[in-house]
């Protein structure tokens, strides 16, 4: 889920931050630029270190040091083919939407929720729509009753849109689209029932 | 604009080594979140991960089992899933690992190895144990620090 990524930049510090130790302050600038930030390599969660700080010149007219900085931060981009476990957030008829706390942007779309399934109006709740799971005899519900596996099929990073409708869903940077359609994928109260590995009999 | 990544890669890692990393800058679940070296958006992360199989993991469960994973033939990506989840049971395992059959993967052997090296999933809710954490430190943990304290525990063995 989540992978070192080695950067460089020019990081201008402001004088006022200049008291406290150059690392930390050249910290709290990365993490102003960078944290909760979706770069071309996924999103950045946390700087890992500092591996080099080279110049400090202060530009003409500028009252600030600049300094080329190379470092290293952790990013969340799942690869393709890792299952991952999220939460369930909402549902409507394209399909479904998972959030894993610190990221909101999972959809299952409908062709990737296992068949045969259908789709009806949420009793509990108007505006949603909810997932049901036809097997055999028994219909399986998907809702927030417990955690959802999902395997991440794609990555994509939507371009940045110029203009947008007014009640557009607000912009995703990244969008991360996963399947449930396989075993063990799903809510994880589906597959309960199979026996984990011990002597016990299997009930 | 300049690119300024020099590698995008430069080494995958496990949930719990995102969560030991948030734990040395002092993230902790008490709920005032005070400390200025993790921010909020690290936060999230964090509860994230304490409820995965991450939070239960310690640095020599996840080394010893990444060695002894070498034997069944995984590809690291494979082995990554498998730390990160803890499958428990076959119907885990199979969304992870890709024709298992052809590649003659032993999946028994392998959930045996889960079960055996890596901590058991953290349970979800644990009221009772919180109020011990007054007196002793968190009898969850395994630190160094908790075993100075507990001298006069005989050696339970």
């Amino acid at each position: 889920m989540f992978c070192l990524s080695e950067l460089e930049d020019t990081v201008r510090v402001h004088p006022s931050n200049l008291g406290s130790p150059l690392e930390d302050a050249i910290k709290t600038e990365l993490k102003e630029l960078f944290l909760d930030k979706v770069l071309s390599i996924g999103l950045c969660v946390s700087i890992y270190d500092i591996k080099s700080v080279q110049g400090g010149f202060v530009l003409p007219g500028d009252g600030a040091p600049t300094y080329k900085v190379r470092f290293r931060i952790v990013v969340f981009r799942p690869f393709v083919g890792e299952v991952i476990a999220a939460k369930f957030k909402e549902s409507d008829s394209n399909g479904l939407r998972l959030t894993l706390g610190f990221f909101e942007d999972v959809y299952v779309p409908a062709p990737l929720i296992p068949t045969p399934n259908r789709c009806e109006p949420d009793p509990y709740n108007r505006n949603q729509m909810r997932w049901v799971w036809k097997y055999g005899d028994d219909e399986f519900i998907i809702d927030d009753s417990c955690q959802i596996k999902f395997r991440v099929e794609n990555i994509s990073y939507p371009p940045v849109p110029i203009e947008r409708a007014e009640d557009a869903k607000p912009f995703a940077p990244m969008v991360v689209t996963g399947t449930i359609d396989d075993d063990g994928l799903g809510p994880v109260s589906w597959w309960e029932a199979c026996a984990p590995i011990s002597d016990n009999d299997e009930d | 604009m300049k690119n300024i990544i020099v590698k995008a890669n430069a080494g995958a890692l496990t949930n719990f080594e995102v969560l030991d990393l948030l734990n040395s800058r002092g993230a902790s679940k008490d709920t005032t979140r005070a400390n200025d070296k993790v921010s909020g958006s690290e936060y999230k992360v964090y509860d994230y991960l304490m409820e995965t199989a991450a939070s239960t993991q310690t640095r020599e469960t996840v080394t010893k089992f990444f060695d002894k994973c070498k034997d069944f033939k995984l590809a690291k990506a494979e082995i990554l899933n498998v730390i990160n989840l803890r499958p428990t049971s076959d119907v885990e395992l199979t969304p992870i690992i890709e024709k298992p059959d052809e590649r003659e993967i032993d999946i028994d052997g392998i959930l045996a190895l889960v079960q055996e090296l890596l901590p058991p999933l953290p349970s979800l809710e644990a009221p009772k144990e919180n109020e011990q954490e007054e007196t002793e430190d968190g009898e969850q943990e395994e630190t160094d620090d908790a075993e100075k304290e507990e001298t006069e525990d005989a050696e339970q063995s």
